[in-house]
């Protein structure tokens, strides 16, 4: 019993780091109408920004900060100078746009930081773990499960509650009539991108102490951000959140009777859920 | 502007999925002798491809690209493409699974395939007269990590394993437990895990529930890597004794801080402080390009293809069946010592390597990970020997 309750508790901290890229990505698509392929590298330089950061200042906290804010730069930029310019070019060339970068981006990373992997230890405070009665968990976990849970609700409250929010989901729903009310739609996407990416890097930098850094570490996230993406339906961000701590417990628990199946349980989820709502869980297209 | 649909996000998906396909392989001019590096470049070892390159490389260029006074052509390709065309003489892949592969292709066009990973099968049940087999037997391996680290350890009989669930993974799997039979090793959990597995909680949770004197992982690269760092985050070690059966050695251990290398015990099939002529002055020129010592890989592809070299050379000759009967029994002083080809199998006999990695505070540098505590060599008994019959051409 113990087990499995440590195992929920694993898939509610990996579910909310997916929960996270899949927001960001939802955003985008929802919003561009382009499938991200960079979502993962930018996940990818969050990290490696983190580490980067806390190795010249020297502290964790300025660095997991600052980190996530240059992803965004980033993304602000991709959007600015690349995908803005190939909007009259048509969709396939947004899509092998972003499909280049992700590659560009990863050899990017080798180029810098060279194509073996890095270890990151959590700041001091956070090493080590505690006895939470029924399972020993690691304090840095602990950690991770309430910062993104934290940054989901803040994304949700932002998009729900505030007016840019509310020009956002409408973007979501309907670009040509937000444009017509007079909202300089292009300002939008630059925007929506720009927050896509943060998520994305805010959600690598979390991650880096946790499961390290490699060149390939964003290929591997992106498989799963495209799936709660489609689990949780296009565009839908309360979708995008739910489908995240749904793959992640259902790969946590299933791991703790099957182990060999659970990779496999991320995608056999996905067909389960698509078999019976095509739309996603809360998607209506 | 069309809205894009759920539908197409499934179809690019799957279209970004297949990859791109390479171009066959220009034909060989006659003079020249083709020698195909089939190095990853995609999938779980794309990281470990470019430096199999590397330690490929370095062997040819160490004899100017010329054997038997004739030029030879090095041609590396991605081993998930398709390759051939032309060459007679194959290196690689990485991948276990798909080594097996290459090699049913070596036996039916009849070229020579020289091969080092953990599956057993190619010097063991699939052997044939083509394929070769460098690393050490996963039995030798498991033999040399298992008897020694009881030595050091005899009071840790209660083992949790975890085992990358492929070819290789199996292969080692069997042996720890057989050898372990003989320690009095009580196997209290043994869980498989994907090929390319990056989240460890879950299995960490499991083996800490088991409560084990040690965690032995049987798996590579990225893989041990992200266990490895999962079992100290959640607080096993260095309480408890970590072994990786199989590493990659310096490639793996350099990505874990010496925090998490503190009780890390470690099995490889090559480590750079090797007491070889040989070793010293490849990990000496290795080191000097690229800053790092040679792991295994591109020490087990350098390794290769001077064992292709010498077979050249004792053949006199580029015929393929010439050749091979000159690898089958070839004795050479190479970066792990004595080894020799074992011409009823083509199982390399060669010493398998144990080494404790140090804590920090006696690292004397930062690339002092480990003492070599033992090496062992002792050949798979008789009674295990799947490959009865290597046949013949």
């Amino acid at each position: 019993m113990s087990l499995l309750a440590g195992q929920i508790l694993n898939g509610i901290a990996t579910g909310m780091l997916y929960a996270l890229m899949g927001l960001g990505l939802s955003l985008i698509t929802g919003i561009l109408n382009i499938p991200n392929f960079a979502h993962g590298a930018l996940f990818a330089v969050g990290a490696y920004l983190l580490v980067t950061l806390v190795g010249a200042i020297g502290n964790f906290w300025i660095g997991l900060v600052v980190a996530p804010l240059g992803v965004a730069l980033l993304g602000l930029l991709i959007e600015y100078a690349g995908i803005r310019r190939l909007y009259a070019a048509g969709h396939d060339y947004q899509l092998l746009f972003t499909f280049g970068l992700s590659l560009i981006l990863a050899e990017g990373i080798i180029l810098i930081w060279g194509p073996v992997g890095i270890s990151h230890l959590p700041p001091a405070i956070l090493r080590g773990g505690m006895d939470l009665g029924f399972t020993f968990y690691p304090k840095y976990r602990l950690f991770v499960m309430v910062v993104a849970g934290l940054l989901v609700a803040a994304t949700w409250l932002f998009l729900e509650k505030t007016r840019y929010g509310a020009i956002m989901r409408a973007g979501i729903e309907n670009k040509e009539m937000v444009s017509l009310l007079g909202i300089d739609i292009h300002r939008l996407f630059t925007a929506a991108f720009a927050l896509g990416a943060y998520l994305a890097g805010i959600a690598g930098a979390l991650t880096a102490p946790i499961r390290g850094l490699s060149p390939g570490m964003g290929v591997d996230m992106l498989g799963i951000a495209f799936v709660v993406v489609a689990l949780g339906g296009l565009g839908n961000l309360l979708g995008a959140i739910a489908a995240g701590l749904l793959i992640g417990v259902a790969q946590a628990v299933v791991a703790a009777y099957w182990t060999e199946a659970s990779t496999v349980v991320i995608y056999a989820v996905m067909a389960a859920v698509l078999l019976v709502r095509p739309q996603g869980l809360f998607g209506i297209r | 502007m069309s809205k894009l649909e759920r539908r197409d996000i499934l179809k690019i998906g799957a279209l970004a999925a297949t990859g791109l396909a390479f171009p066959a392989i220009v034909r060989a001019q006659s003079k020249e002798i083709v020698i195909l590096g089939l190095w990853d470049q995609t999938g779980a070892f794309a990281d470990v491809g470019p430096l199999n390159d590397r330690g490929m490389r370095m062997a040819l260029e160490e004899r100017d690209m010329k054997v038997l006074g004739r030029p030879i052509r090095y041609v590396t390709r991605d081993g998930a493409t398709q390759a051939g065309e032309g060459a007679r003489f194959i290196v690689g892949p990485w991948s276990s699974g798909v080594a097996l592969a290459v090699s049913e292709v070596a036996k039916r066009k009849k070229v020579v395939h020289l091969f080092s990973g953990g599956t057993e099968d190619i010097s063991g049940s699939r052997c044939h007269r083509y394929s070769f087999q460098w690393a050490a037997s996963p039995y030798t391996a498991a033999k040399t990590v298992v008897d020694n680290f009881m030595k050091a350890n005899p009071k840790a009989k209660r083992w949790h394993l975890l085992v990358a669930d492929y070819a290789f993974g199996w292969s080692v799997e069997k042996y720890v437990k057989e050898v372990g039979k003989t320690h009095g090793i009580e196997f209290v959990g043994a869980d498989r895990h994907p090929l390319g597995e990056r989240e460890f909680s879950n299995y960490v949770q499991k083996a800490a529930a088991n409560k084990p004197d040690v965690v032995a992982m049987i798996n590579f690269g990225g893989d041990a890597v992200a266990g490895a760092r999962e079992i100290f985050n959640f607080g096993l070690t260095p309480k408890l004794p970590l072994i990786m059966s199989w590493s990659s050695g310096v490639e793996e251990l350099v990505q874990l801080a010496p925090e998490i290398r503190d009780n890390l015990w470690v099995g490889t099939n090559f480590y750079y402080t090797a007491d070889t002529p040989v070793a010293k002055s490849f990990v000496k020129s290795y080191q000097a390009k690229f800053k790092l010592p040679p792991g295994y890989a591109p020490s087990a592809a350098y390794s290769m293809t001077r064992m292709l070299l010498a077979g050249f050379d004792k053949a006199k000759s580029d015929d393929v069946q010439a050749v091979v009967k000159a690898l089958e029994g070839l004795e050479m002083n190479d970066i792990v010592g004595p080894m020799r080809v074992d011409g009823a199998t083509h199982q390399t006999l060669r010493p398998y390597f144990f080494l404790r990695c140090k804590p920090k505070a006696a690292m004397k540098h930062e690339l002092d990970f480990a003492d070599v505590v033992a090496t062992g060599d002792a050949p798979l008994p008789k009674e295990y020997a799947a490959c009865k019959d290597i046949g013949s051409f």
